[in-house]
């Protein structure tokens, strides 16, 4: 009602102001008015270009599946809406990112939101659309990089209205980790390695205490820098110790610097569990680790073994996968269903608003939330802070496959978090060679 | 060269005119976010940073030619400051403004050992300075190394006035900037930072008191950028160490400087809407935007060092703005001879 008031003296202005003043304004309001229509406006921002893109590589796909599914448009409190995607590439930048988040609110003038993937992504876009009044859901990146990484505090209420996050959290690593390291024997010798950054530190925090209550002996590397190309000093630390698991969260190019370094200096050969989060996430990465990627663990916010059906396309998981290989002829990978599940949210939220066009309907179906996603269960009434669903990891291992389409494969090894997953195969222990 | 009647010679007819035209011209520009649409009100409030960055570059480079990299220091340490001070209660306008100043004051134990370092030297101890007051940041809590923090204390406001109050601040800042650089550059110290550029032992030798004179600019300078990082953090909210204190901010000031032109008042304020224009227009091709945002640079570098106002200047006889000392000098003293 505000702005409408707004837009009416500002053409009250325009009136009696310069013809150029008009003649620039002129196509907002235009805009506008076809806006006010019966289209769903909702804005897309990811990492398409730069050295973050490879989060982007399902979105095609995705989006053709999408347009397809809702094609007839979606009906929402007795009306039918046509809905239409606006993207936005942040290039890998999060002053870019901002940039384009403010140019979907004040330009494109959409209704929705939706971003994924990496802290860098999120928080600018985020902050943008909580500044501007605008609903705004995100997912892929631990929940408390983006809750307590733009200022929320820690049993203070939430200071955000408009923007809404689903995601694993920092805090669910230690209980996979847990049950996934118990299946082999070691000698719960643990050696982090764990960065000065968002995810570094907000996993220092809460899993390493975890970790030493559940028995395990932790040495920390201590917080490097995101970048450094020598890791004598990490590694030679681990063999004194005599670690037998290794737990890092790597910036992903720095992960084949400290592994290789690792295996030179005859450290890998000791390694039983190479646990690693952040890295990994794509097959191409273990592919250019050749020998050394194979029985790498990790862990996984998707996996097409998941069980779950994604509401708006009616796709299962394995077909998600498989839809993906054959379109892109590239190995599936956690994209393509966080994808998938960050629009079955964003629909569903639509969907419950009653009005979509209402940006404060939107943001409170947003707040109570509740939806099947190919993910899982979206669930925001059930924390674990005000504004962040959590949606759980498995644990996986990559093993190299022979006679597979690609040399590579994922296999769920721990669903301690995720019980509906089936387990595919037993964690191996990481032999060199 | 009699310095009296120098003086009588600065304002000429067309500097007078330039003057009142840009008084009109700002408020113009003042009274803008009433009838401009809230998109055009964001971008223009980048414009006036980036002038902001560009003007501040000039001075350090131009006019006295301490060659910085590390004015990212600045432009970061004053977001930072803005969440620290937020954090210990103050209100958030007040806390943009006041950052700048302490960024401002900082600045000087900094000027104590970066001013003792000439050229190139000087430019690499920028970058680190840069640098490790980047990494002092993210040792704070607030900050958690890369993690960031965002100004959310500003969501208190409504977005229209918000983003409002962020443009005016941002014009505000500019214009009092270009206003605090005119004055400063036609003044004494003007006329010693560019003697100290030129030959900075000649400059001695003549009574200009070296430091002091590159520690006035230094630190007028450091303000100034710490000013464009104030008003960035209020138009982005978003505080990422890696981002604020990203040596891009730098970069863009170059470029600006060297397409507008150096050493001239008008130059940067031509290269920063250049740079704008061409990042509205084609900063959506990525990589191949960068690309030929360098290939520009490299142009200007080998064809046109004086920049576009260099050419413009050539072709029209003169500044718009008289600084009084640069070029005027030549024609005087030959009248002089």
């Amino acid at each position: 009602m505000s702005r409408l008031v707004n837009s009416l003296t500002r053409r009250t202005l325009l009136k009696s102001t310069a013809g150029v003043a008009a003649a620039l304004a002129a196509p907002a309001f235009v805009r506008n008015a076809i806006a006010a229509g019966e289209t769903i406006n909702i804005g897309w921002i990811n990492a398409r270009s730069g050295p973050l893109s490879p989060f982007a590589e399902a979105d095609e796909y995705v989006l053709g599946l999408v347009n397809a599914a809702l094609k007839g448009g979606v009906e929402i409190g007795g009306k039918t809406y046509a809905v239409n995607f606006v993207l936005k590439d942040t290039q890998s930048d999060p002053v870019t990112g901002s940039k384009v988040a403010k140019e979907l609110i004040s330009a494109d003038k959409v209704d929705l939101v939706m971003t994924s993937s990496t802290p860098e992504t999120i928080n600018p876009v985020a902050d943008a659309c909580e500044a501007g009044a605008m609903p705004c859901l995100s997912t892929v990146a631990p929940w408390e990089a983006v809750y307590f990484g733009r200022g929320a505090k820690p049993g203070a209420p939430s200071p955000f209205k408009w923007t809404y996050h689903f995601s694993f959290g920092a805090s669910d690593f230690a209980a996979v980790y847990i049950d996934q390291w118990a299946k082999i024997a070691t000698n719960k010798k643990v050696g982090v390695l764990l960065p000065n950054d968002a995810d570094g530190n907000a996993i220092r925090a809460v899993m390493i205490p975890a970790l030493q209550k559940a028995g395990f002996t932790v040495t920390d590397a201590g917080p490097y820098e995101n970048g450094i190309t020598d890791f004598s000093a990490q590694i030679s630390t681990f063999m004194n110790a005599g670690v037998e698991i290794v737990n890092s969260f790597p910036f992903p190019p720095d992960f084949p610097v400290f592994w290789r370094q690792a295996a030179q200096k005859g450290f890998a050969q000791q390694v039983k569990i190479m646990q690693i989060a952040k890295a990994g996430l794509f097959e191409v990465e273990m592919e250019a680790m050749g020998d050394l990627g194979n029985g790498i663990a990790s862990g996984a916010y998707w996996h097409r073994a998941y069980p779950f059906v994604s509401p708006v396309t009616g796709k299962k998981c394995d077909e998600l996968a498989d839809g993906f290989e054959k379109a892109t002829g590239k190995p599936w990978s956690q994209q393509v269903g966080a994808q998938m599940a960050l629009f079955d949210a964003a629909i569903g939220a639509l969907k419950a608003s009653g009005n979509p066009k209402d940006k404060a309907a939107v943001a409170a179906a947003l707040s109570k939330l509740k939806v099947e996603t190919a993910t899982g269960l979206v669930d925001f009434t059930a924390g674990p802070v005000p504004n962040c669903a959590a949606t759980g990891l498995v644990g996986t291992q990559w093993l190299k496959k022979d006679g597979g389409k690609f040399p590579f494969t994922l296999e769920v090894t721990s669903n301690v978090l995720v019980p509906k997953v089936p387990l595919t195969a037993p964690l191996k222990p990481f032999e060199l060679g | 060269m009699s310095i009296s009647r120098f003086q009588y010679e600065r304002w000429t007819p067309a500097g007078l005119s330039t003057v009142w035209t840009s008084c009109v011209i700002l408020a113009a520009l003042a009274v803008a976010p009433l009838v401009l649409p809230a998109t055009a009100v964001e971008k223009l409030t980048t414009l006036w940073i980036y002038i902001l960055l560009a003007v501040v570059w000039n001075l350090l480079a131009g006019f006295a030619g301490l060659v910085s990299v590390g004015q990212q220091a600045f432009f970061g340490l004053s977001a930072y400051l803005t969440l620290r001070l937020v954090e210990w209660g103050l209100n958030p306008w007040l806390a943009l403004v006041g950052a700048a100043f302490i960024a401002g004051a900082i600045a000087i134990p900094i000027s104590l050992y970066a001013l003792k370092l000439k050229a190139g030297e000087f430019a690499i101890a920028t970058w680190v300075i840069a640098e490790v007051v980047r990494i002092c940041v993210m040792f704070d809590p607030l900050v958690q190394g890369d993690t960031g923090n965002s100004l959310i204390a500003l969501n208190a406001y409504a977005p229209d006035f918000r983003r409002d109050v962020t443009y005016w601040l941002g014009l505000v800042a500019m214009a009092g900037f270009l206003v605090l650089t005119f004055r400063v550059l036609r003044s004494k110290i003007g006329s010693a930072a560019q003697a100290v550029r030129d030959d900075e032992e000649a400059a001695l030798s003549v009574g200009v008191s070296v430091m002091q004179t590159k520690r006035i600019i230094f630190v007028l300078a450091a303000f100034g950028t710490a000013l464009a990082g104030s008003i960035w953090l209020a138009s982005a909210i978003t505080f990422l160490p890696r981002t604020n204190f990203g040596v891009q901010w730098t970069v863009f000031m170059l470029f600006m400087v060297l397409v507008g032109g150096l050493r001239t008042f008008e130059g940067p304020i031509l290269g920063a809407l250049i740079f704008f224009v061409l990042q509205e227009s084609f900063s959506s091709y990525g990589v191949w935007y960068l690309f030929g945002l360098g290939f520009i640079a490299i142009v200007f570098a080998l064809a046109l060092p004086d920049g576009l106002w260099g050419l413009i200047r050539q072709k029209r006889g003169g500044d718009l703005l008289p600084m009084g000392t640069l070029l005027k000098q030549a024609p005087i003293e030959n009248e002089a001879s």
